[in-house]
C-alpha cells in the first residue's frame, strides 16, 4: 500500500497567527512537493479568507517531537513549581488573625 | 482595646500542613500501556483523546482509517453535483459563492485525506481505491441534479443533514479528526447560508422559481432521509462505542428534522411525506421508512449517477496523471 | 465621488469601452479558469487555481460595476445580459481550458499582460479606476507568483510538460497580442490620460519582457502584432461558454436569481 505514495511529495505542518501579537497556533498540514508550493498551499488553506495575519510552515520532518511522559510528565512532585502548589488561603487567615491579635495586645 | 480577650491559639487545619498532601501529583502516563487494548478502549470509551502518534489497536485504526477514508470520499465526489452548475450560475455573486462553495468541498477533502493519510494509507491509495469502486461515498452524491433549484437544496438541506453529524464529530475520541472537524464545521455554516438565500430568493420569485423548488425539494426528500442509515443498536456499534462519533443515526435524523423541518415549511414548501409528524409525547418525529433497500443499493454503487460520477472522476485523473508524475515523480518504493 | 462627475461624454464612452475590454477578459478567464474547481491535478493546486479564477471574477465583478455607474446601466445585466458577439474579450480567452499546460501558459501569458495594463490602469487620471487597479495590482502578485512557479515547473521538468507547454504557447501567441489590441475611442482615453500609455506602447513593453523568457523553451515564436478585430473574433468554444452561463440566467424572464 505505502509504495503508491508519490517520491516527491512531503508533508508541511501549518502554524497559524490570527492577529498581531497572538501566538502562532497549529493549524493542519498541506502536501507538496517543495517549500514554493507549500507556502502557497499554506496560503490557500489557511488564509484565503483573510483570517490569518502571518504563517509559518515548516516541514513535517524538520519537526522534532517530543511526548514522553516519563520526560514530560514525571510522576513525583512538582507542585513547587506551580503557583497552584502554593496553598496560602488557610495560612493567610492565620497571619491576619495573628496580626490583629497582636495589635490588640499592643493597645492593651 | 482589652476587652478583646487573649489573642487565640494560631493552629493549622492539618491538611494544609503539608501542601504537597492536598495537590495531585502530577501524573501524564496515558491511562494504557502500548499494546494494552483493554485500557486504550476504557480510555477512548470514557471520553479520552488519541493522537496520530499515539499506540492504538489495529481494529480501532482501522476503524478510525474507514470512517475519515469515506468522510474524506464524500466531499471529493460532493463537488460533483454542484459542479454541474459551476459554468451556469446566473449572476456574478453566486458564481463567486458557488465556486467559492465547490472549492471548499475540495479542500475538506484535502483536510480529511490528510487525516486519513496519517494514519497510514497514502492518498493515492485511497484515491484508487475511490476510483477502482472499492470504497464508499454519501448516498446523496449518488445522484443527478435538473436545475438550479437543485443548488440550493444541496446547499441547505444536503448541507444541513451533514452538518449535524459533523457537529458530533468535534467530539471524536481521534484527536485530528475532531480539530479538522472543527474547521469544516465553521465553514459549513456559510454554505447553509448560501444555500438558504438561494432558496429564498427563487421561493421570492416567480411561479415557475417556486414550483423548480419544490420538484427539486421532492426529488431530495428520500435520499435526505436515508442519508443517516438506517437505526442501529447503539449497544453493537463500535464507533459510538469508541467515541469515533458521539450520536447515533436516529438522533441525526431526528435532530436534523427538528432544525429544518419548520424551515422548510415556512417558506411554503409541502415535504413530500404524509406520515411526517411529531409526537409531542415521545418526542420524537414519525415518517414514511425510508428506502433501506435502496440506500444500499446507490452505496454499493448501483445509484442513478454513480458510475458516471465515478467514470468522470477516472477521466480527469488519467488526465492530469502526467501533472503530478511531472512534479511528484513516480511511487515511491521506499516511503 | 461618482465616476459622472469628472468625466465629459466622449471621454465617459471611451471610458466605457477600455472597462469593458478589460472586466470581458477578466470575466472569461475567471470562467474558464473556474472549470479546474474540483478536477485540477492535486486537490492542494484545485483550491489555489479555484481562488485565482475567483479573484479573477471579482475583479470582472468590480470593473462590470464600474462600468454599470459610468453608463447607467447594472453589472449583472452586462455581465449576463448580452449575446455572445457583444463581448469585447481578447482573442486569448476564445480558448476552452484544454489541458493543465494550456491552462498555465494561457495564465502566464494573461498575468504578464495584465501586469503591464494594470500598471498603467493605477495611474489613470480617473481616480475610481487608478484606485481599482491599484486594488487589483495587489491580488495580481499573488496570480503572477503561481502563474510563474508553474510556467517553471513544466518548462524545465520533464519532456512532456515541456512539449505539451511549448505546444500551448505556440497556439496561444498569436492571440495573446490581442490584449493590447487597440481600442475604438483610444486617442480620446490617451488624450485625458485615463489610460496613461496606447496599447501599442504598453504591448511593446509586454512584448520585451516575455519574449526572451518565451524563445528557450518554443522556438517558432516570432514578433506578433495585435490585429484591429483582435477583441472581436470568436469562436465556438466562447460560444459553448456563453450557452452554459447564460442558461439559467436567461430561463425565466425577469426573474431574481
Amino acid at each position: 500500500m505505502t509504495e503508491q505514495r508519490p517520491a516527491g511529495e512531503r508533508v508541511w505542518e501549518v502554524f497559524r497567527q490570527e492577529d498581531e501579537g497572538d501566538p502562532m497556533v497549529h493549524s493542519g498540514n498541506v502536501n507538496a512537493p517543495d517549500e514554493e508550493l507549500a507556502m502557497h498551499y499554506a496560503r490557500e488553506f489557511y488564509g484565503r479568507r483573510g483570517e490569518s495575519h502571518r504563517l509559518w510552515i515548516v516541514a513535517r520532518d524538520a519537526i522534532t517531537e517530543l511526548d514522553d511522559p516519563d520526560l514530560l510528565k514525571p510522576p513525583l512532585d512538582r507542585s513547587h513549581k506551580k503557583p497552584g502548589g502554593y496553598v496560602i488561603k488557610h495560612k493567610l487567615e492565620a497571619a491576619k488573625q495573628r496580626a490583629v491579635a497582636e495589635a490588640g495586645e499592643h493597645d492593651g | 482595646m482589652g476587652t478583646r480577650g487573649p489573642a487565640p491559639v494560631l493552629q493549622y487545619p492539618v491538611n494544609v500542613m503539608n501542601d504537597a498532601d492536598t495537590i495531585q501529583p502530577l501524573n501524564g502516563r496515558p491511562p494504557y500501556e502500548p499494546g494494552d487494548a483493554g485500557a486504550f478502549f476504557a480510555h477512548v470509551g470514557s471520553g479520552g483523546k488519541v493522537e496520530a502518534d499515539d499506540w492504538m489497536p489495529d481494529e480501532y485504526r482501522a476503524a478510525v482509517l474507514k470512517f475519515v477514508e469515506m468522510h474524506a470520499n464524500s466531499e471529493l465526489m460532493g463537488v460533483l453535483p454542484e459542479r454541474d452548475w459551476i459554468m451556469r450560475a446566473p449572476n456574478l455573486r453566486r458564481k463567486l459563492a458557488l465556486t467559492s462553495k465547490i472549492q471548499d468541498e475540495v479542500g475538506h477533502a484535502q483536510l480529511l485525506y490528510r487525516v486519513a493519510e496519517d494514519l497510514g494509507k497514502p492518498r493515492a491509495a485511497m484515491l484508487q481505491d475511490l476510483l477502482d469502486g472499492k470504497t464508499k461515498f454519501h448516498n446523496v452524491f449518488h445522484y443527478p441534479t435538473r436545475s438550479w433549484a437543485d443548488v440550493g437544496i444541496i446547499a441547505w438541506l444536503v448541507d444541513a443533514a451533514a452538518i449535524v453529524s459533523q457537529q458530533a464529530l468535534r467530539d471524536s475520541s481521534y484527536a485530528p479528526y475532531a480539530r479538522t472537524m472543527k474547521k469544516i464545521c465553521w465553514e459549513e455554516s456559510v454554505h447553509i447560508m448560501h444555500g438558504r438565500d438561494v432558496v429564498l430568493t427563487l421561493m421570492n420569485g416567480t411561479p415557475t422559481q417556486r414550483a423548480m423548488v419544490q420538484e427539486a425539494l421532492d426529488r431530495w426528500w428520500g435520499p435526505l432521509m436515508q442519508m443517516h442509515g438506517p437505526p442501529t443498536d447503539p449497544a453493537k456499534d463500535k464507533d459510538l462505542h469508541w467515541g469515533i462519533k458521539a450520536k447515533n443515526n436516529e438522533q441525526l435524523r431526528q435532530e436534523f428534522l427538528s432544525i429544518y423541518v419548520p424551515r422548510i415549511r415556512e417558506l411554503g414548501l409541502r415535504i413530500p411525506d404524509p406520515e411526517l409528524r411529531y409526537d409531542e409525547a415521545e418526542g420524537r418525529w414519525h415518517y414514511t421508512e425510508p428506502d433501506w433497500a435502496e440506500l444500499k443499493a446507490v452505496v454499493t454503487g448501483h445509484g442513478p449517477a454513480s458510475e458516471s460520477r465515478l467514470e468522470f472522476r477516472r477521466l480527469n485523473f488519467a488526465d492530469t496523471q502526467w501533472v503530478r508524475d511531472a512534479l511528484l515523480g513516480g511511487a515511491s518504493a521506499a516511503a | 465621488m461618482t465616476a459622472e462627475v469628472t468625466l465629459d461624454a466622449p471621454a465617459r464612452a471611451a471610458e466605457a469601452e477600455l472597462l469593458m475590454s478589460v472586466a470581458d477578459d477578466e470575466f472569461v478567464i475567471g470562467f474558464w479558469d473556474s472549470e479546474w474547481t474540483g478536477i485540477a491535478p492535486m486537490l492542494e493546486e484545485d483550491v489555489a487555481t479555484s481562488s485565482i479564477a475567483q479573484d479573477e471574477l471579482g475583479h470582472a465583478k468590480a470593473l462590470y460595476e464600474l462600468l454599470a455607474e459610468l453608463t447607467d446601466d447594472d453589472a449583472d445585466r452586462i455581465a449576463f445580459g448580452r449575446d455572445a458577439d457583444a463581448f469585447r474579450h481578447a482573442a486569448l480567452l476564445n480558448h476552452a481550458r484544454v489541458d493543465w499546460a494550456f491552462s498555465v501558459a494561457r495564465r502566464w501569458l494573461y498575468e504578464t499582460a495584465d501586469a503591464v495594463r494594470l500598471a498603467a490602469l493605477s495611474s489613470s487620471s480617473h481616480e475610481p479606476l487608478a484606485l481599482l487597479a491599484g486594488k487589483m495590482r495587489r491580488e495580481e502578485t499573488y496570480h503572477r507568483l503561481h502563474a510563474d512557479t508553474w510556467f517553471r515547473r513544466l518548462s524545465d521538468g520533464a519532456p512532456e510538460g515541456r512539449e505539451r507547454l511549448a505546444t500551448a504557447f505556440e497556439c496561444l501567441w498569436a492571440d495573446a497580442q490581442e490584449i493590447f489590441a487597440p481600442l475604438e475611442r483610444e486617442e480620446t482615453l490617451v488624450g485625458a490620460k485615463i489610460l496613461s500609455q496606447p496599447m501599442r506602447e504598453l504591448h511593446a513593453t509586454w512584448s520585451s519582457q516575455v519574449r526572451p523568457m518565451l524563445e528557450p523553451l518554443a522556438e517558432g515564436l516570432t514578433p506578433a502584432e495585435p490585429s484591429p478585430d483582435g477583441r472581436r473574433r470568436r469562436t465556438d468554444d466562447f460560444r459553448w461558454l456563453h450557452g452554459e452561463f447564460t442558461m439559467v440566467a436567461r430561463s425565466e424572464e425577469d426573474a431574481t436569481w
